[in-house]
């Protein structure tokens, strides 16, 4: 796209532009599932947490096995103090007004695994809860989907993919942000950093943590015996499945942090109007 | 101090609003169609296909769990636990050209099913058993269905405690899954009256809540919403979905 000096409208980011320029992102598609994914990761995870409420523990096992249990959320309030308690492989914590004992959602408390706070509904109602899970569920898949038939049709998600020539440009990268280089090595829209993140996440974290989701349900277990053998079992599925939503927490912690950290107005305007201002030493090529 | 206080109340408030939010939104009964919109593309996904996953006598759960329902204890239940169930009948009509009551000796004859099956509860926990019964598909050839049959509605001696009947509802597709079978045995032994006897429901492809304990009647029909609370089962009626393959 030709622009001449003193255009209005930003243009879209090629590698001729210069530092300081203020150039169009991200797509109005990218955007759009972009928040999309993350109002459903938030109830998704909410819900998860509702659902998991229901059998409070995690086995590395088939059938469910307590002498693999991975986790355990336990509450006793029999005794007349009430006692929350949290057991990761074998080693117990008090979590008591944490985990195991806690906030139930109306106001009060009770033995339960996550507080009300954090699940979706506040009180226990796992019909509620798996109602909306399975809603946001299938947002999240078709976000994804859009963002992915797009983006390849359009060439912005292969500007996103981690490539064999990247990974020498993964240290550099690094030691700059440490500060252990002065200099910050030059990269296209994203650096290489920034696409082993996100290829990891699109690639990787987002496929698997719909798979383990759809590997709990009975059905498609009887059509995908072989992947349910793979990931260990069907309790081993449940926990995979946790795990990959903590992964994604992670993923989450990280992004938000490197929002902030690198121009939070900036990043929010490039993710809701869709422009950008080109920091030092960015846009020159892909 | 105080301050120390302040925050630590004022998050408290924070928290708790959290759940007020979440809550109202799940009680807003409106968006639950909204919500409800994607269990036919779950069924349409997922469906009735491949069969279940068989497993060996060894993985048998020793202590086969109950959960939440109580035994029926109406008293023409309890007298079929004193006569052992020898006066129990089991009707099929509805919707159906040759409408037949089975006999505990009858279903018996025509026992095939021999299944390690592993039952997956909705609230998350599994168990695995050895199931022995009759193959609901080969019953409806018996009573042979009417074309606008759909559905097959299983009633239980059941009730909750409100008085509210124990159902449950299955298309014809589902009824006539090779693995789908009204159980008479549970590890080697006639079903006990906790698990569902002296007939239950097991079709291991789908949640634990579609597995109609104590099933008194069933039901052909072209549609479920006339029945209880219309949502096609009691458990449907509270809420989870009609479709549970997921």
């Amino acid at each position: 796209m030709e622009v001449t000096a003193g255009s209005v409208s930003p243009r879209t980011e090629t590698h001729e532009d210069t530092p300081g320029q203020v150039v169009h992102r991200h797509s109005v598609t990218v955007r759009l599932t972009h928040w999309a994914a993350f109002l459903a990761i938030v109830v998704l995870t909410m819900s998860g947490l509702q659902i998991f409420n229901a059998a409070p523990y995690l086995d590395a096992s088939d059938i469910n096995n307590p002498a693999h249990r991975v986790l355990s959320l336990d509450g006793d309030q029999a005794t007349g103090t009430a006692v929350g308690t949290t057991t990761i492989f074998g080693h117990t914590f008090t979590t008591t007004h944490v985990l195991g004992y806690t906030d139930d959602g109306m106001g009060g408390e009770t033995v339960r695994g996550f507080p009300g706070w954090i699940t979706f509904p506040g009180y226990q109602d796992l019909a509620a809860g798996r109602r909306w899970h399975f809603f946001f569920a299938w947002m999240f898949v078709l976000a994804g989907l859009v963002y992915f038939i797009v983006g390849f049709a359009r060439g912005e998600l292969q500007l996103l993919i981690l490539r064999p020539s990247d990974l020498p440009k993964l240290w550099p990268m690094q030691a700059y942000y440490l500060h252990l280089r002065k200099e910050k090595p030059e990269h296209g829209k994203y650096n290489p950093l920034q696409k082993a993140g996100y290829t990891a996440m699109l690639f990787l974290l987002a496929p698997f943590v719909v798979l383990t989701g759809l590997a709990l349900a009975p059905g498609f277990d009887a059509i995908a015996n072989p992947l349910i053998w793979l990931l260990g079992g069907r309790q081993f599925a449940r926990t995979w499945h946790f795990v990959s939503m903590l992964a994604l927490i992670g993923f989450f912690c990280g992004h938000v942090f490197l929002v902030v950290s690198t121009g939070f107005i900036n990043n929010m305007r490039s993710m809701t109007l869709g422009t950008y201002r080109l920091g030092p030493h960015e846009g020159t090529g892909p | 101090m105080k301050r120390k206080l302040f925050v630590a109340s004022t998050m408290a408030a924070a928290l708790t609003g959290c759940a007020k939010v979440t809550n109202s939104l799940a009680g807003w009964d409106a968006l639950n169609p909204v919500l409800d919109s994607v269990n036919p593309l779950d069924h349409a996904l997922i469906g009735t296909r491949g069969s279940a996953k068989l497993y060996k006598p060894s993985d048998v759960t020793v202590d086969y769990p109950v959960n939440s329902l109580d035994t029926p204890h109406q008293a023409e239940y309890l007298a079929f636990l004193e006569d052992n169930f020898a006066t129990y009948r089991l009707p099929i009509t509805g919707l159906v050209d040759h409408p037949q009551t089975f006999t505990l000796r009858q279903l018996r004859a025509l026992t095939t099913l021999d299944e390690i099956t592993r039952h997956d509860c909705v609230e998350g926990w599994s168990v695995v058993g050895a199931w022995r019964g009759v193959a609901l598909g080969s019953l409806l050839k018996l009573v042979r269905p009417k074309p606008q049959a759909r559905y097959v509605i299983m009633y239980s001696y059941d009730h909750d405690g409100d008085g509210t009947q124990f159902y449950g509802s299955l298309d014809l597709t589902q009824a006539a899954h090779p693995q789908t079978m009204l159980a008479l045995d549970l590890n080697g032994k006639p079903i006990d009256a906790a698990h569902g006897a002296p007939v239950r429901l097991r079709i291991p492809t789908q949640l634990g809540y579609k597995s109609t304990k104590w099933i008194r009647n069933i039901e052909l029909a072209a549609d479920f919403t006339h029945v209880f609370g219309g949502q096609g089962g009691y458990w449907e009626d509270q809420g989870y979905a009609w479709y549970a393959g997921i």
